[in-house]
């Protein structure tokens, strides 16, 4: 085995890239020059964002100003997942009727690791600004 | 590998000239202090697991992926009265 394709299934072991970007990856090391396909790797490594950051300002004159500053690792979100997966059948379809009962319709049994990394690869290209009440300044973004 | 030191810095008022305290803390001590209980706990633990029909060492596996992933979890909240800090090695 090449050291590309383990370091390609080092990334995917731990939860860096998703099956589909390791399949990719895998791809242009077989199909391109090994050059290529070690460039095409370290960017991936180097793009792959690490951290969720959520950034809250408050500028209030009365009660002065609140900033919140919240730097969370991904594999957190990742391990916190498949702690969800834990949680026996019985105990997930009470917690999914309370959740539709509170007008929340999520099913936590379709809530996979594979199904993070998506929303992760998708969080990296995104930022999300709240300015909602007044002086209230909300931004979620990964890096 | 699991987290081994914790910084907490807090601060009267958010005002940069205020003195901030840093306290340390050493994790590992909290690790190795636990570990008795932690052994106590275990025949519990996966007598326990089997009852809830959820596998004793997947749920290991998971809880330990998930203390791996506290490092370089970051919290810091500044207020007017007080700031505080919260940074995992």
């Amino acid at each position: 085995m090449s050291d590309n394709r383990r370091q390609v299934l080092d990334m995917l072991a731990a939860g860096q890239i998703t099956v589909a970007e390791a399949d990719r990856l895998i791809g242009a090391i077989e199909d391109g020059p090994p050059a290529a396909a070690a460039t095409a790797l370290a960017e991936r490594r180097a793009a792959a964002p690490r951290y969720l950051r959520v950034i809250a300002n408050v500028a209030d004159e009365d009660e002065g100003p609140i900033k919140v500053n919240v730097r969370v690792p991904l594999q957190l979100l990742r391990a916190g997942v498949r702690l969800a997966s834990l949680i026996p059948p019985q105990a997930q379809d009470e917690i999914n009727t309370a959740l539709r009962q509170h007008g929340v319709g999520l099913d936590l049994s379709q809530i996979k690791p594979e199904n993070l990394d998506e929303l992760i690869d998708h969080l990296g290209d995104l930022t999300v600004d709240v300015d909602g009440e007044p002086n209230l300044k909300v931004q979620v973004f990964c890096e | 590998m699991i987290p081994l030191a914790a910084v907490v810095a807090v601060r009267a008022g958010w005002r940069s000239s205020n003195r901030r305290f840093w306290i340390p803390v050493p994790l590992f001590l909290v690790w190795l202090l636990a570990l008795p209980f932690v052994v106590l706990a275990l025949p519990i633990f996966v007598i326990a697991c089997p009852a809830s029909r959820v596998d004793p060492f997947r749920a290991l596996q998971v809880l330990w992926q998930l203390l791996c992933a506290l490092r370089k979890t970051h919290v810091s909240v500044e207020h007017r009265e007080a700031s505080i800090l919260v940074h995992i090695f």
